[in-house]
Parts: structure tokens; C-alpha cells; sequence
């Protein structure tokens, strides 16, 4: 029973990297985004006196927004809805295929592509002269607690909003961006008001941005960062859910068309 | 016993009944087709025996057993649109359902090589599916759908949408599978496909097997030995003038189909209607679409 759900999370892993890898373009424009938004805000950052102090979060924010975000969630989002309009959703639903394997075969996915992004990032955020401070075990768990989440939420809006490949980039648009901007990722939380605020602290983005900003600049431990770790361990457990809840509503989707 | 027995099958969509008590046996080692126009439940015939939809009552088993998930790893479904990874090799998308089917490396291996040369796929093995003509990737499609080795293949319009020359070699390669003693249930529009191809015929109306059997068997319940197709100015005048001569008239497509209860030739045909108000008249021998007219009562669709 494991072993067979082991190797069907490993092939479907498989078959995504292969498609990530064969799509080169697409790969340098999940690579050029981040990149961009990195070396423009890192040089913003770097050339005001009263804002190089935070350059360190600063990396870890557009790692965790604008990188992270778009790949995982986005690229979630993408992989199902190619899956439908490829009708290749009805053999997978017509295989063996568990609806868990499939969802950790996404995560496995988007967690490779997470580390060469991290990789990327922290190269140019380093030669800007940002400095990661804290554990790395502790960021990576972090990361990988994010890539998790990120990618239910994917599962989430890709099976429930998203229909046609054209509608991805609205639906990231529309859900997306907002759930950035209250998860801090451009703006401080202090500086909003208050009824947003307390919004923001329902948004998941915003505990991954303040555990690895914290970590990232501060050197904070698991003790400090217990309730941000707390949060996400409780929402990787409902994406889990919502993933392949989601998972099995595009199957009955796919079945009544 | 038989590969494939459906009884009493039921299935609504909301208001809609799209199955309503069929029934179809398939014997091990036939190829049965499904004709019927569009909405009369054959996709929804083939869905259900592949276990993507469950029915609302009736019993579908596979050699025996009732579905579940051991019978659905025994079918190999052939969707008709390419369900295909387009930026995998032909051999990668092989091997991708291969191993969800949980076959191990070697197996898999010898599999998907021996699928790849069966179907000719070897000399594509560097192409990605997306840049395959239409007729390849359909090759490819039902290659996937025997990567398990299935006992029961289902096949969803497998030649639709492809241009002749590919066509014809899938055809040879359904043939071949069906030499090879594999069971096959197809739907299909073409009538043409369905005489070829099939063992047994099974014409569907309304969610129901309107009448099944060997095309010869179906043929001989049309009660003419040739059809007279005839063009003319003035439909009821000719039609009049065709029954006075004992012939049964059909309206189709703009035409009087004329069942000729005896064989006789054009010329036999052109002078018992004695010019009239004809202005075409051509003779062709009882088909399977005139079956199909005859026992369904409405023309095919596709």
C-alpha cells in the first residue's frame, strides 16, 4: 500500500519535472519573475540608508511572495488545469492513480523547483548584500511547510475557479495578489489598518513571511516562531484535505462532462 | 462465459435519462460496436463500464465479477480525444501510466518497447507527442490504453478526427489486437468502421440496445434485397407511384430510399418508375445504414 503510493507520487513528480524541464521558456519566466523583483527591490532596498537595515527580510519576502507564491500556487494551479484541457484527467481517473499520491506528486514537484529557486534567489540577494542569519534546517523546514500549503491552495483554486488555461493568470490575479498584499509581502503588516489586520492574521502567507523573515534576519528559534510554526503545521494539514478534496471535485467534474 | 455482460442498466442526468435499461452481453474475443445518434448513452455505457461513473441501478461484470477496482485494472479505456502529455516522448507518456498501474522497472520496460515497435511508434521515439500528426498520437493514445494489458479494451470513436491513411492503419491495428483474441467494445458514427471492424453491432435509441447481431443478421431484418435512391421533383407523386410498384419508401437526406423486395437491375428499376417526376436514380446493394434507418428510424449522426 505505501510502496505503491510511494511510487505513484514518485511518477507523477517525474512527469512534471519532464514537462517542467521540456517547457524551457516557461521555466526561465518562473525564474526571470523572481529574479527581477529580487535585484529591483534588493537595489531599492540597498541604496536608502534608512532602509538597508531591511534588506535581510526583504530577501526572504520576495523569496516567500514573489517567488514561492507563483510557482507553487501558480504552477499548481497551471498543472491541473493543463490536466483537464488535455482530457488527461479522465485516464488518470480511469487508473489506479490515489488521489494522495497525485497531490504529494505535485508537492514533491514544487518542492524541487522551490530549492533552485532558493538557490537563485539567495545567489542574487547575496551579491546585493542581504545575509541569511538563522538556521538553515529551520528555513527549510519553513519553505517546505509553504511549498505544502501553497500548493492545497492551488488544488483549491485550480480545481474550484480555474477552467481554462486563459483563466489562470486572471485567477491567480484575483485571488492571488490580494492574499500577498495581506499576507505582508509588500507592505508591513503595522501599516494597515486594523479590520485588515486582523484579516491578515487569517491569511496563511502572512505566517510563512513572518517565520522566514524572522529566521532569515533575525536568527529566531522554534521557541520564538511557535506560533507562526503552529499555524502552518495546522493549515499543511488542511491543504492536505482541501488538495484532495479538491482533487476528487475536478474528477467529478471530469466524470459529468 | 461472457468478457462483458451489462443488465438492466440505468443512468439519469437531472431530468434526463440517458440510460434506460440496457442490456449487452460481449462474448470473449469480440468486437461489439455501439451505433446510435448523439445523446442515446453510448459514452455514458462506456464511462460506466470503465468506472468513471457509477450507474443509478443495473449490473455491469467483467469475466464474472461485478466493477470494482480489481475488474477496472482489467480495462483499457481509449478516450476518442488524445489523452496524451504533450511534451513527453511517446515512450515517457508509456511508462508514466505503466507505472501507475504499479508495474515494476523490467515489466515496464519490456512493455513499453514492445508497445513502441507493435505500434510502429519507434520511429517517432525522439518526438515529442505535441508535434505528432493527429494519426500518430491516436496510435499512441491506444497504445497507453493497452500499457496494462487489459482484457477488455474500450474504444470512444477511435478513428474520429483522423484523415483516411491513418484511419486505415488503425483499423489494421484493431483488427490485429482482435486476431490476437482481445475483447473490444468501440463506439462508433461511421458506418463504415462498424462493418469492418465489428463482430456484433449493437444499434442504440433512447438509453436502449435497440437491436444487436452480426451486420449479415442486421441486414437481413431491412425487408429488401437493394435499395433504389432516387432524387425526385415531387415526393408524394413518386412515393405514391413506388408503393403502387409494392416497394417500401423512406425519406432521408432529401431522398426517397426505395426497399426493393427482389433484386433487379437500374434498368428494371428506371423503367417500373417510368420517368415521372425522377430525376436520379442510383442502386446500391442493403448496408448497414439502411439497417440502421430501418430498425432506429432516424439517420446517423456524425
Amino acid at each position: 500500500m505505501f510502496a505503491t503510493l510511494l511510487d505513484q507520487t514518485l511518477a507523477v513528480a517525474q512527469r512534471i519535472w519532464l514537462e517542467q524541464w521540456r517547457q524551457g521558456r516557461g521555466l526561465i519566466f518562473w525564474a526571470l519573475f523572481p529574479a527581477l523583483m529580487m535585484l529591483l527591490f534588493g537595489l531599492v532596498y540597498a541604496h536608502n540608508d534608512s532602509m538597508r537595515a531591511g534588506l535581510d527580510a526583504m530577501a526572504a519576502g520576495v523569496l516567500m511572495g514573489a517567488a514561492l507564491f507563483f510557482s507553487c500556487l501558480g504552477g499548481t494551479v497551471a498543472i491541473l488545469v493543463a490536466e483537464r484541457e488535455r482530457r488527461t484527467l479522465r485516464r488518470l481517473l480511469a487508473s489506479p492513480l490515489q488521489p494522495l499520491a497525485y497531490f504529494l506528486g505535485v508537492v514533491l514537484a514544487q518542492s524541487a523547483l522551490a530549492a533552485m529557486q532558493v538557490v537563485m534567489l539567495y545567489a542574487i540577494a547575496y551579491a546585493i548584500g542581504a545575509r541569511y542569519h538563522g538556521s538553515i534546517a529551520l528555513g527549510a523546514l519553513i519553505i517546505l511547510l509553504s511549498v505544502f500549503a501553497y500548493v492545497g491552495l492551488g488544488f483549491f483554486f485550480g480545481a474550484r475557479f480555474a477552467r481554462r488555461s486563459e483563466e489562470v493568470v486572471v485567477a491567480l490575479s484575483a485571488f492571488g495578489v490580494p492574499l500577498l498584499v495581506l499576507g505582508g509581502t509588500f507592505f508591513p503588516l503595522v501599516l494597515m489598518p486594523q479590520a485588515m489586520q486582523t484579516v491578515a492574521h487569517l491569511n496563511p502567507i502572512l505566517y510563512m513571511n513572518e517565520a522566514l523573515k524572522a529566521v532569515a534576519a533575525h536568527d529566531a528559534g522554534l521557541t520564538e516562531l511557535r506560533a507562526e510554526l503552529a499555524f502552518l503545521v495546522v493549515f499543511c494539514i488542511l491543504s492536505l484535505g482541501l488538495g484532495v478534496s479538491s482533487y476528487r471535485h475536478l474528477l467529478k467534474l471530469e466524470r459529468s462532462a | 462465459m461472457n468478457m462483458l455482460a451489462i443488465e438492466g442498466l440505468h443512468k439519469r442526468f437531472g431530468s434526463q435519462t440517458v440510460l434506460d435499461g440496457l442490456d449487452l452481453q460481449v462474448a470473449r474475443g469480440e468486437i461489439v460496436g455501439l451505433l446510435g445518434p448523439n445523446g442515446c448513452g453510448k459514452s455514458t455505457t462506456l464511462n460506466i463500464v470503465c468506472g468513471l461513473l457509477d450507474a443509478d441501478a443495473g449490473q455491469v461484470r467483467i469475466d464474472g465479477e461485478p466493477l470494482s477496482a480489481r475488474t477496472a485494472s482489467r480495462v483499457g479505456l481509449c478516450p476518442q480525444a488524445s489523452a496524451l502529455y504533450r511534451d513527453l516522448l511517446p515512450a515517457e507518456n508509456l511508462e508514466f501510466f505503466a507505472r501507475l498501474y504499479g508495474q515494476g522497472a523490467m515489466q515496464r520496460r519490456k512493455r513499453v518497447d514492445y508497445l513502441m515497435q507493435r505500434f510502429e511508434l519507434t520511429a517517432h521515439a525522439g518526438t515529442r507527442v505535441g508535434r505528432l500528426s493527429g494519426g500518430w498520437q491516436q496510435r499512441l493514445n491506444l497504445a497507453v490504453a493497452l500499457v496494462h494489458d487489459p482484457q477488455l479494451l474500450v474504444l470512444d470513436e477511435p478513428t474520429a478526427g483522423v484523415d483516411v491513411q491513418a484511419r486505415l492503419a488503425l483499423w489494421g491495428l484493431i483488427e490485429e489486437m482482435r486476431d490476437g483474441g482481445m475483447t473490444i467494445v468501440l463506439t462508433t458514427h461511421q458506418i463504415q468502421e462498424a462493418e469492418r471492424l465489428c463482430s456484433r453491432v449493437a444499434l442504440m435509441r433512447s438509453g436502449r440496445v435497440a437491436a444487436v447481431g452480426r451486420v449479415t443478421e442486421l441486414l437481413a431484418r431491412v425487408p429488401a434485397q437493394a435499395v433504389a435512391v432516387l432524387q425526385t421533383r415531387d415526393e408524394a407523386a413518386t412515393t405514391r407511384h413506388a408503393q403502387a410498384l409494392g416497394w417500401s419508401v423512406r425519406p432521408h437526406a432529401g431522398q426517397l430510399l426505395c426497399l426493393l423486395p427482389k433484386a433487379c437491375s437500374l434498368r428494371e428499376v428506371v423503367q417500373a418508375l417510368d420517368g415521372g417526376e425522377v430525376s436520379s436514380v442510383s442502386l446500391q446493394p442493403v448496408t448497414l445504414e439502411h439497417a440502421y434507418l430501418e430498425l432506429l428510424g432516424q439517420p446517423l449522426e456524425g
